[in-house]
């Protein structure tokens, strides 16, 4: 029962991670261990490894670009940033995620 | 005492224990394994590098110099297991599908046994014979003929390289799953230290 509660609720945060990846580069360009930070601070991922091969598929998906900054605490950084097409998409997120809110509200008891 | 090796991650320089070494390098190819798309798991695996190096960076402020085996597990905590790479279930599912598929032999050049182009070591591995008979009939093909030289030079254009474990294994008609690849890395790494001592023998 347990891991079965676990799994599924892993399955919502999966769903929801793409999203929350877009609205916080939306508030600003960010390198993964921002990101991460982020995410973690709101228990949406617990390990880094999640992180990595979305940002990559999104970068290839064209929603986001990304620009090397030198760092002082180790190789330089990958900072991500929002393209246009990864506005639009945010957009679209933004309404069916409200729609997904209200028909689940709705719904339950 | 411990033998250390160098290593370079993302640019940067670490000493680090073989031990630690080991386990860093089957990490990555394991997560490696995890990523069906090649060009993706190329990018994610430097990305991943990177930060593995940053977390090694600020490590060393304490003025340790070696990396050592609980800093790489320490890594493995943190950045998670192979599988949490590998993006949602239903992908993870087809990764397993499709490795459990390719379980059929596919022709490539040796690059590990090769004299020239590892055209004939990889012909041997495909038909699991020793590649000196293939050796031998292309080069008598050669002499009698130009036939061998450009049967050779073809197989040698049209043949892909062997170059990941996974490719490996597919020469040699074996099973592409996580344990076959860790067994095969275990493979190269005691041959790696038996020539070792062999050599400090000989010498």
């Amino acid at each position: 029962m347990d891991t079965k509660l676990e799994n599924a609720k892993a399955q919502m945060r999966k769903g929801v991670l793409e999203y929350c990846i877009l609205s916080i580069l939306s508030k600003g360009d960010a390198y993964a261990s921002d990101i991460i930070i982020k995410l973690k601070e709101v228990k949406l991922i617990v390990v880094e490894g999640t992180l990595y091969p979305l940002l990559t598929r999104q970068k290839n998906a064209g929603l986001l670009n990304y620009r090397w900054e030198e760092s002082t605490q180790g190789p330089p950084r990958k900072y991500y940033m929002l393209t246009e097409e990864g506005r639009r998409f945010l957009d679209e997120l933004h309404n069916s995620w409200t729609e997904l809110v209200d028909a689940v509200n709705s719904i339950r008891p | 005492m411990k033998k250390t090796l160098t290593i370079n991650l993302a640019g940067l320089v670490f000493h680090i224990d073989e031990d630690a070494y080991n386990k860093l390098k089957e990490y990555l190819e394991n997560i490696e394994s995890h990523i069906s798309d090649e060009n993706e798991s190329r990018e994610i695996i430097r990305d991943v590098e990177a930060r593995i190096a940053e977390i090694l960076t600020n490590k060393k402020k304490d003025n340790r110099q070696v990396v050592t085996l609980s800093d790489i597990d320490g890594i493995i905590t943190v950045m998670g297991q192979p599988n949490d790479f590998a993006g949602d279930k239903e992908e993870e599912e087809k990764a397993s599908h499709t490795f459990t598929q390719r379980n059929y032999r596919r022709m490539y050049r040796d690059p590990d046994h090769r004299i020239i182009g590892g055209v004939c070591s990889g012909l041997g591995a495909y038909w699991s014979i020793d590649p000196s008979l293939i050796r031998i009939v292309f080069i008598v093909l050669a002499i009698v003929g130009m036939a061998g030289i450009l049967i050779y030079l073809i197989l040698w254009i049209v043949l892909p390289e062997a170059r990941t474990v996974a490719q490996k294994l597919e020469m040699r008609g074996e099973p592409v799953n996580v344990s076959s690849i860790r067994d095969f890395i275990k493979n190269e790494y005691n041959n790696v230290k038996n020539s070792m001592h062999f050599n400090y023998k000989t010498n």
